[in-house]
């Protein structure tokens, strides 16, 4: 026990020095069962507010959203789930939504946009967290159909 | 300094100021259309944000979109490159509005000299020559007469109440305008029921010379010296070179100090070019000025190894333009070729397409300006002009030679492009002798 522990730990100093050396905020390892799951505290200048790899979505494994759709951003901004922060966000998973359901605002140049659905269905998931920077195309919502 | 800039453009402008900006330590957010998903120069941005469906209008145009980029990003500055959004004033305006730095003059420079008839009154205030011209209107033949030979002949007849050629004429003595002034009339009353006529002076095979300036926003003002873009195919510049190969000293420093002191009159900070065309009499006449860094830019970069560039990226961020006229040197001889994606045999359309061999040329003297790669798909979306290549080199027959070099070293395919046609030029007996002028490539090129 004591000799899987000290790998363990071995480990994870490894993985600190990995992400150190490259400079990265999270790292999550998967290996069977066990999981291990490193944070550094955040250094914001470090990390760009929006990478230049493709978005969220494209990289999620296919068979997961098979017959799923996405609603996407049509513009550039900041996306929110309710209009203000008393408010309750505009959906939930599990809620049913039709196109002209409004779903989320984005926010742009100080104007609150409000998001529709435009398409009939269910929310699957919410792909955004609140405050979290959106790009023209970006999937906010998965839904069924 | 800046920390982070965005850059409102695409494509090789936009690897260019990517290439500044992490050269001076300057975090980089590129922005880019669907049709751009792929394209290096996101790649290369320290960040790169969707901004719209491929259309121009919808992306690189979109306001808008752009600075709400820049609001996500936390950006400081904004460059807008050439084109698209580079001289629009209102998109220079949104952005002082929401804290974001422009990088290019102040909204009302590039309105006061965006308006031809402005710049040119501006021009006239600084003993700057202009094309000449008859103040508004000519009211009859004698008046005619009196200013075609106050300007020199020849003149042309123009309608004020219209163009496309009618009531139009060109006259190259007194007994002609005589003659050509009652028939442009009787043309124009017909064509708009509107006889009036000007004058304007006929430029004869005229050059195109401009001149590189730049100030910065205390007020100290330079140039960089003249480029010649006399190579044109329907009013698109093809090759530039520097120097102009026809200029004397005296009417270089002439033409340079006139450009410095439009600029200055015009109360101008960041890049500018001031344009003129040239007559075979190697008089110079103003025509416009472009408020923006230009396609040709490399070229006065090689000659006077300055990075226009970063000097734009610094005077908008307040630093001096630490640069005395007497520090700048030119040397050698510089030429531009640009390379479109275009089909000489169709009458030069556009050729997008799926680059599947990409083989840039290199070497002693040769700058290749791209973002594009093996596998890079040219949409259809954007304008035709897919990279440039400069050369540098002592004289201008070696510069020639190594630009000839460079082009046939150039694989590009399968797409057409241009470089072929580059090729006939300069080994055009009128190209290497100078005896050239902006009608060049339509009198001795065009398909027969």
């Amino acid at each position: 026990m004591a000799e899987k522990q000290e790998k363990d730990l071995q480990k994870v100093k490894e993985l600190i020095e990995l992400m150190k050396a490259n400079d990265l905020i999270e790292i999550e390892v998967v290996d069977g069962d066990s999981k291990i799951l490193l944070r550094r505290p955040g250094t914001v200048q470090s990390q760009p507010l929006v990478s230049a790899a493709p978005p969220v979505s494209s990289a999620a494994p296919v068979s997961e959203d098979a017959g799923l759709e996405s609603i996407k951003s049509p513009i550039v901004g900041t996306f929110y789930q309710a209009s203000n922060p008393d408010s309750a966000p505009h959906v939930k998973v599990g809620d049913k939504v039709n196109p002209d359901t409004v779903v989320c605002v984005v926010e742009a140049m100080k104007v609150m946009n409000e998001i529709k659905a435009e398409i009939d269905g269910t929310i699957v998931e919410i792909c955004c967290k609140d405050g979290q920077a959106i790009e023209f195309g970006q999937v906010l919502f998965k839904v069924r159909p | 300094m800046f920390s982070r800039i965005l850059i409102a453009n695409r494509g090789e402008i936009a690897l260019r100021i990517i290439r500044a900006c992490h050269e001076m330590g300057i975090e980089a957010v590129a922005v880019y259309s669907e049709a751009d998903r792929d394209a290096s120069y996101v790649k290369l941005a320290d960040g790169a944000i969707c901004i719209g469906p491929a259309a121009a209008a919808k992306s690189y145009l979109n306001i808008p979109s752009i600075i709400s980029a820049a609001e996500v990003a936390d950006v400081d500055a904004i460059h807008p490159g050439y084109g698209f959004l580079a001289e629009n004033a209102h998109f220079a305006e949104i952005c002082n509005e929401c804290g974001i730095t422009f990088i290019g003059p102040t909204p009302a420079a590039m309105r006061k000299l965006g308006d031809k008839v402005v710049a040119r009154k501006l021009a006239q205030e600084v003993r700057v020559p202009v094309v000449p011209g008859s103040d508004g209107t000519v009211a009859n033949e004698l008046e005619a007469v009196k200013l075609a030979n106050k300007m020199g002949y020849p003149v042309m007849i123009k309608a004020a109440g219209g163009g496309g050629g009618c009531g139009m004429r060109v006259a190259h003595n007194d007994i002609s305008l005589h003659k050509a002034f009652g028939a442009a009339k009787a043309e124009a009353e017909a064509a708009f029921k509107n006889g009036t006529l000007y004058l304007e002076k006929y430029l004869l095979e005229p050059r195109h010379v401009e001149v590189q300036v730049m100030a910065d926003k205390a007020g100290n003002a330079v140039h960089f010296y003249e480029r010649d873009c006399t190579i044109q195919r329907r009013h698109q510049k093809l090759i530039e070179e520097s120097p102009c190969p026809v200029l004397d000293e005296r009417t270089r420093e002439e033409l340079c100090k006139s450009a410095l002191r439009l600029l200055k009159h015009a109360d101008y900070h960041n890049a500018a070019t001031v344009e003129f065309l040239l007559d075979k009499d190697r008089h110079f006449y103003f025509i416009e000025v472009n408020a923006r860094i230009q396609v040709e830019h490399p070229v006065t970069e090689m000659v006077t190894g300055e990075d226009l560039i970063k000097w734009q990226i610094k005077i908008a961020s307040g630093l001096p333009l630490d640069l005395r006229q007497r520090d700048i040197k030119h040397c050698g001889v510089a030429i531009e070729c640009r390379i479109n994606a275009e089909d000489p045999d169709c009458d030069f359309a556009p050729c997008p397409g799926k680059i599947e061999t990409f083989m840039p040329p290199g070497g002693p003297g040769v700058r290749v300006d791209t973002d594009l790669c093996q596998g890079a798909v040219i949409s259809p979306y954007y304008d035709s002009m897919i990279g440039k290549v400069i050369v540098h080199q002592p004289t201008r027959e070696e510069a020639i030679a190594t630009m000839k070099r460079a082009l046939r070293e150039f694989r590009i395919e399968p797409i057409k492009t241009t470089i072929p046609i580059c090729l006939k030029i300069l080994s055009h007996n009128l190209y290497v002798k100078n005896k050239v002028d902006t009608s060049f490539i339509e009198r001795h090129l065009s398909n027969s």
